[in-house]
């Protein structure tokens, strides 16, 4: 009678020309950002031009894809349409990770019962596929 | 040049807010009935007419369910006025008081003598266009998981908590008191005391963020006046003076790809409006404070100056209510009367405009003279609040 639950689609980034790099090189098990070539100051999320100094000079930099967890809460509840695809994965640890480097990334801390994460744990990135040929960085325990 | 004694509030309009709509067969109000109805309220309350905005100022704040380039036009047309200066309120959650600036600025230059500001929205009978993300919530943060606004402040809740030593007591204190306001207001919609045990038993709807923590989403329609002080003589009710104002958005301490979540932009306009009003903080009698989430509460006491950051005895030791050294939410905030979209911070404008009246009832805070509001709106990739701003509003010039 019933018929079988559709499965709803997670969203998915948009790539666009200025993100292109940074999926492409996901796609390759490697994390890198935009770095400003004139005052140094990392810039992500990805942009046309530093957010400090307004230069254009940005050069993709590769990172060590370790970090620390600076943030995270334990996701309970679906708000919103768009986000249904996430139902049958609640509960989830979404977080924002310190880069060693400098810059924060909002992602999934994976591999690690959620009530094992904490702030300050050291983690590291690994890629997983969304969908065909792109992978999100995600982190885990280190 | 200053924005202090520019312009007035001299009415305010607000309808009931509900939660219908969303079953066939319950009443439902519209977003433009809403603001119309808001309009006539504040029109009333002030003795004004409707043909008195003619050639006037109309401020707008946007919707989610209305997000039109061409909605301040569209609400012109709703409220059937023609105004020689259209304000689009952009700033979220901020719009409420960034407009009350934008609107003093406008009189203040001899465009307008008028502007009236309104906002409705009605969720929960529109079901509105889907939402236009921002990049970096599209791309770096919804692949994730990140459940919008709810996510994010837990993020802040949480590294708020690591740093401070802040635990759900000193949260719950702040959800306690506003419930006990609201329980006083006769306009609120949860009027059922809380106490702090029920707040902490609360579901958790995001780690560390319970349901007690979070908004009251709802339908509903605000408007407030604002007036020149020539033309702000002589009307209905007594004006409320603009004293101080500042806004600051997407404010960043520290890198902005390593952010300190904890310092807001209301850090830098709440200096401004205090420096632009020409009071110091105890001279203070009530806060407004946007109130979306608890603990976003706290960050602004601490940012506008009243303690130091992360000092727990402070918030352990100090009395909320109207009758403390320091009330806040003097209406109940946005988390009892609701919050219709964007248009929630407008709560705490008019709620400091009827206490600086003295028609705050059995909430009124005894000789209440200075009123302090803030707005705030949308969540910054790895920061805070991306739109700040602040009000300081007098009885008395
Ligand atoms: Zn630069």
């Amino acid at each position: 009678m019933a018929e079988p639950a559709k499965t709803i689609p997670k969203p998915l980034p948009e790539i666009t020309p200025v993100t292109r790099p940074f999926w492409d090189a996901t796609a390759q098990g490697e994390l890198i950002m935009q770095r400003c070539k004139d005052c140094g100051s990392w810039v992500w999320c990805p942009r046309p031009a530093c957010v400090e100094c307004g230069g254009e000079k940005l050069e993709w930099t590769q990172l060590s894809g370790r970090g620390q967890v600076f943030a995270f809460t334990v996701i309970r509840e679906v708000v919103g349409r768009a986000l249904r695809g996430f139902a049958s994965d609640i509960p989830y640890v979404t977080a924002w990770v310190d880069l060693e480097e400098g810059p924060r990334i909002c992602s999934n801390i994976v591999g690690c019962p959620i009530d094992q994460v904490t702030i300050g744990m050291s983690v590291e990135v690994v890629f997983e596929e969304a969908a065909q040929g792109i992978f999100l960085p995600k982190f885990r325990p280190r | 040049m200053s924005l202090r004694g520019a312009a007035a509030i001299v009415g305010v309009g607000e309808t009931p807010v509900d939660r219908l709509g969303g079953k066939p067969g319950e009443p439902r109000k519209s977003t433009a009935e809403y603001l119309a109805w808001a309009f006539r309220l504040a029109l009333e309350d002030a003795g004004l007419e409707k043909k008195d905005f003619d050639g006037q100022g109309l401020a707008a704040i946007y919707t989610t369910n209305h997000s039109q380039p061409f909605w301040p036009e569209e609400a012109a047309n709703i409220l059937g006025v023609s105004p020689a200066v259209s304000l689009a309120g952009g700033n979220g959650g901020a719009s409420a008081v960034s407009l009350l600036g934008h609107a003093a600025a406008m009189i203040q230059s001899g465009v307008v003598d008028l502007v009236v500001v309104v906002a409705a929205a009605a969720p929960f009978s529109e079901r509105g266009r889907s939402r236009v993300e921002p990049a970096d919530t599209r791309d770096f943060e919804m692949p994730f998981g990140v459940m919008g606004p709810n996510s994010k402040i837990s993020f802040v809740m949480s590294r708020y908590m690591h740093e401070s030593g802040m635990t759900a007591d000193h949260f719950g204190k702040i959800a306690v008191t506003a419930r006990y306001h609201a329980t006083l207001n006769p306009g609120a919609y949860l009027r059922k005391p809380l106490t702090l045990e029920e707040y902490k038993n609360s579901r958790m709807i995001s780690d560390p963020i319970r349901l007690y923590d979070c908004v009251l989403p709802a339908n509903g329609g605000k408007a407030y006046i604002v007036a020149s002080p020539e033309r702000a003589r002589n009307l209905r009710k007594p004006p409320i003076h603009l004293l101080g104002w500042g806004e600051r958005n997407n404010a960043s301490a520290g890198p902005r790809s390593n952010a300190n979540p904890l310092i807001t932009g209301v850090r830098e306009c709440g200096k401004a409006a205090f420096q632009m009003a020409g009071v110091s903080h105890g001279d203070v009698d009530f806060l407004g404070l946007y109130d979306d989430y608890v603990p976003i509460v706290m960050l602004q006491i601490e940012d506008l100056g009243f303690c130091e950051k992360s000092n727990r005895e402070f918030f352990a030791r100090t009395d909320f209510t109207i009758k403390g050294s320091l009330p806040i939410q003097t209406g109940g905030g946005m988390i009892n009367c609701g919050q219709p979209s964007t248009t929630g911070g407008t709560l705490h404008v008019i709620e400091a405009v009827r206490q600086l009246r003295g028609e705050g009832g059995a909430r009124q805070v005894a000789g209440a003279e200075i009123g302090l509001v803030t707005g705030l709106g949308a969540v910054n990739y790895g920061k805070n609040f991306g739109c700040t701003a602040t009000a300081i509003l007098g009885g008395k010039t």
